[in-house]
């Protein structure tokens, strides 16, 4: 039988080739023709300890990483404890025996694959193709294209020369023959998709990368910190073929300084962090605001507060991202659902910066930031770009003038006659300091109300289903993607639900929030936090009153844990 | 001279056309006033065009100079001139980049990007006006206060030892670094103009007194323990630099003139160089980077 949508989790000791397993399946399902859509968990440290790295793989398009796996492949023993409570009666169970470092007591029900992994990689020649073994098991009993994997795993290690692809490609076959020899007796096998699409596969770090160079990307300030490192790495390298800068400075607050140095000198710049660097980014990002400078800085979440949890997922940083400034400070947040969103809102991010000279937030999180996924191929050509509104030279200058929209032309340094200052002082429409009642009123009113245009003119916030219905559901960041399918479940159990989705998270939406409220005898916002941090500003802004469901446990929602929750409500 | 800046643009333009309407707002006597009138005559020997010059400063009494000055410019936050300076130039490496401000600013909440701004020799100009107190606070002890001083804060003397911002910045790869006084507006005018013409990152210390706060380093003291490089200083020999400076605090007196000059290649220079080695331009075709994503 085949399985049209099927979720293979690899995981063992980190170092041991089980990301690149992982990343091998999902390849090879996307050049196949199959949506993917992945989901890893890595150590915080650099060697050793528990990797994780599960792709979910369908002829249907994904929106998240599903409820839990089909089939586990483990490396070792602590894979096998950490997985063994999933192992349900029907999944299936591929592990590193006899021979390897534990012995499974394997639960009832479950359809249980021994290949001697560490053994068969040793007698051809060395460990570090046991990763190939267990790949050509996982091929040979699930049906993982067969023909993609070979070619990859040869582009893969082409550059190590034609022995050590040989060396591969053996392994892989002996992977495949060990399991060719086990009878099969779980019904599982990935499907064969009947179209192919042109599509890419990016993972959200990557996209945000690509979405900022489709920008028009000039200036990059990068200062290291997990989960957010892999956009500086994509940007690195491929910034400079668009003739673009990408420099590493000695901190965040340098990083989102030269931001704005590069933005006053007329060019679109950017920053991305985590919720650490975010917080020492607050003082400049008043500046940004305060100046009229615009910035794009991306903050992809993770576990909080302090250090907390670096390499896990959560929705904590709202508050931060929202409020995260000195004095009253405004700014735009958006937030992404998925890799698409990686794309096509960080675009969107910069053209909000560009139009409302001011801080533009792009929130990730960090199940996203690794999740690789099949997306369209995007045509850079389709992408609107806006430009700031520059100063046409005609009036005498004055940098902040107050307009009819309230946005100043700005004038890059060079432009003969619109010399200025940019300023973190309080000053009048010229520049100049000056503290007075009046003044700081009048300046602070036209800083706040351009942004009211911002609401009015940006996309409107997707409502999944139409009229009246028994259970709303809101949802922002990647748990949008969990909610679809919780929905779809619902719907097909005939449960009357809708679904709310706001990537503008600030300045919020009010009036759709409301809409979408009184259409809903119930309402309930599934995050991943401790707070209730978007409840909190919809019961702050709005005349919603939700009930707030929160998990911080490191892990995204699952739809199943959706779908329960949402049958708990309409009891 | 081999490492000049080739990329200025220049006019010709009177020492009162880089004046604006603004009139400073330091106390009397401030060695603020003498480091601004060396600023404006370094700018006109120069001959910097203003619509091409940042002018660049930090939070302090010193940072409020971009506002005298004709040109674009940005009053940033406490410390972080630096970084902003450094965007603004490798963004476009076109523009004459002055920046300025005091010793708290530069060696206290600033002082992590100091290093930066050496060793990869971003290139600016960044003139310290160091008074050895922090003013707009009224008066608290600096990282280059001297311990005996009794501040806001000190009522009973410092107890910390100060620093020497030129030591430190000829240890962290500086490719120009000079001192002077306030109080000598030639010497001032003249190492500006030359940081100012060479190319890559130029320290300017210049030990401006404040007559109100600072008790001890007054006008006088500095004048007094000021003593000229010797005329056979090798300016290009980074041991003769440190010498000079370690003999001169060995006795208790402040070296003036330029320590240390070499000819480096900028950050922006090694960021145009890597473009071209990936032959990058703004008309590389967006596709060629999105198929690398085809799986």
């Amino acid at each position: 039988m085949d399985k049209n949508d099927l979720i293979i989790r690899v995981a063992g000791e980190g170092g041991e080739g089980v990301i690149s397993t992982g990343d091998l399946i999902t390849q090879a399902c996307a050049r196949a023709g199959l949506e993917v859509y992945t989901f890893k968990t890595f150590p915080a440290e650099i060697k050793g300890g528990y990797a994780m790295y599960q792709s979910r793989a369908s002829t249907e398009p994904l929106y998240n990483q599903g409820d839990t796996f089909d089939v586990l492949c483990a490396f070792n023993g602590q894979a096998y404890d950490l997985n063994r409570s999933r192992l349900l009666p029907g999944t299936a169970f591929v592990y590193d025996g006899p021979g390897g470092d534990f012995e499974p007591d394997v639960p009832p029900g479950v359809h249980a694959y021994p290949i001697p992994m560490t053994v068969a990689a040793k007698e051809l020649g060395g460990i570090r193709v046991k990763n190939m073994i267990a790949l050509g098991a996982l091929s040979q009993l699930f049906n993982v294209p067969d023909l993609p994997l070979q070619e990859i795993i040869t582009a893969k290690f082409a550059k190590k020369g034609p022995e050590v692809v040989e060396k591969n490609l053996t392994a892989f076959a002996r992977g495949r023959e060990l399991a060719a020899a086990l009878p099969k007796t779980d019904p599982w096998k990935i499907g064969v998709p009947t179209k192919k699409s042109d599509s890419i596969v990016l993972s959200g770090n990557d996209a945000v990368g690509l979405g900022a160079i489709i920008a028009g990307l000039d200036f990059f300030a990068a200062y290291p910190i997990t989960p957010a490192t892999e956009i500086a790495r994509y940007v690195a390298r491929h910034l400079p073929k668009r003739g673009g800068t990408l420099i590493q400075a000695e901190d965040e607050i340098a990083s989102i300084s030269q931001v704005l140095g590069a933005s006053f000198a007329g060019k679109k710049a950017m920053t991305a962090t985590s919720g650490p660097g975010l917080a020492l980014m607050g003082e400049m990002l008043g500046m940004s605001f305060m100046s009229e400078t615009p910035s794009v800085v991306v903050n992809v979440q993770r576990g909080g507060p302090s250090t907390g949890l670096p390499t896990k997922h959560e929705q904590s940083d709202l508050f931060l991202s929202i409020f995260g400034s000195h004095g009253d400070c405004g700014r735009i947040v958006l937030s992404v659902e998925g890799v698409e969103d990686c794309i096509g809102l960080t675009v969107e991010a910069f053209n909000l910066a560009e139009t409302y000279q001011c801080p533009v937030l792009l929130l990730s999180d960090g199940s996203l930031a690794f999740s690789t996924q099949t997306i369209p191929y995007p045509d850079p050509a389709s992408y609107k770009l806006v430009s700031r509104k520059r100063w046409d030279g005609k009036k005498a200058y004055q940098r902040y003038a107050i307009t009819d929209d309230f946005i100043s032309p700005m004038a890059d340094p060079g432009t003969p006659g619109g010399m200025h200052i940019a300023t973190g002082l309080e000053h009048d429409q010229a520049g100049e300091p000056s503290y007075t009642a009046a003044n700081h009123e009048a300046m602070q009113a036209k800083r706040f109300r351009k942004l009211d245009a911002v609401v009015k003119n940006f996309a409107p916030v997707e409502v999944d289903g139409e009229g009246e219905s028994d259970l709303g559901i809101i949802a922002w960041g990647s748990t949008i993607g969990v909610v679809r399918e919780a929905i779809a479940r619902l719907r097909a159990e005939g449960v009357s639900v809708k679904g709310f989705y706001p990537k503008l998270m600030w300045p919020m939406p009010v009036e759709q929030y409301e809409a979408f409220g009184a259409s809903c005898r119930k309402t309930v916002v599934a995050e991943v936090n401790f707070l209730g941090q978007l409840a909190h500003f919809i019961r702050a802004e709005t005349n919603l009153r939700p009930e707030s469901y929160t998990i911080c446990g490191g892990l995204p929602f699952t739809p199943a844990m959706i779908v329960g929750k949402a049958k708990e409500m309409l009891k | 001279m081999s490492c000049a800046q080739t990329h200025l643009h220049k006019v010709e333009l009177d020492t009162k056309e880089y004046k604006t309407d603004t009139k400073p707002f330091w106390c009397a006597g401030c060695g603020d006033h003498g480091v601004l009138t060396g600023m404006y005559r370094a700018l006109a020997e120069v001959g910097v065009d203003p619509n091409y010059l940042v002018n660049i400063s930090g939070i302090g009494c010193s940072s409020r100079l971009p506002y005298f000055v004709r040109s674009y410019k940005m009053h940033t936050l406490h410390g972080r001139a630096g970084p902003v300076a450094t965007g603004v130039q490798l963004a476009r490496p076109d523009l004459a980049i002055l920046v300025n401000g005091g010793d708290g600013d530069g060696f206290s909440i600033g002082g992590g990007h100091m290093p930066h701004l050496a060793r990869k020799n971003i290139n600016m100009t960044y003139v310290l006006m160091d008074n050895r107190i922090y003013g707009l606070t009224k008066g608290q002890v600096s990282p280059t206060s001297q311990r005996q001083l009794k501040a806001y804060t000190t009522p009973y003397g410092g107890v910390e030892e100060p620093l020497d911002p030129i030591l430190y910045m000829l240890t962290y790869g500086a490719s120009f670094v000079a001192q002077t006084l306030a109080t000598n507006v030639k010497m001032t005018a003249k190492l500006i103009q030359e940081g100012m013409e060479h190319k890559g990152f130029s320290f300017i210390s210049v030990l401006s007194q404040c007559p109100t706060f600072n008790t001890i380093d007054d006008a006088k003291t500095f004048k007094s323990s000021a003593e000229e490089l010797q005329e056979n200083h090798d300016v290009s020999d980074i041991d003769a630099a440190m010498h000079a400076v370690n003999m001169a605090h060995k006795n208790g007196r402040i070296p003036v003139g330029l320590l240390f000059r070499v000819e480096r290649s900028t950050l922006d220079e090694r960021m145009a160089d890597l473009v071209k080695q990936v032959g990058g331009g703004p008309d590389y075709d967006l596709r060629k980077i999105i198929d690398l994503a085809r799986p």
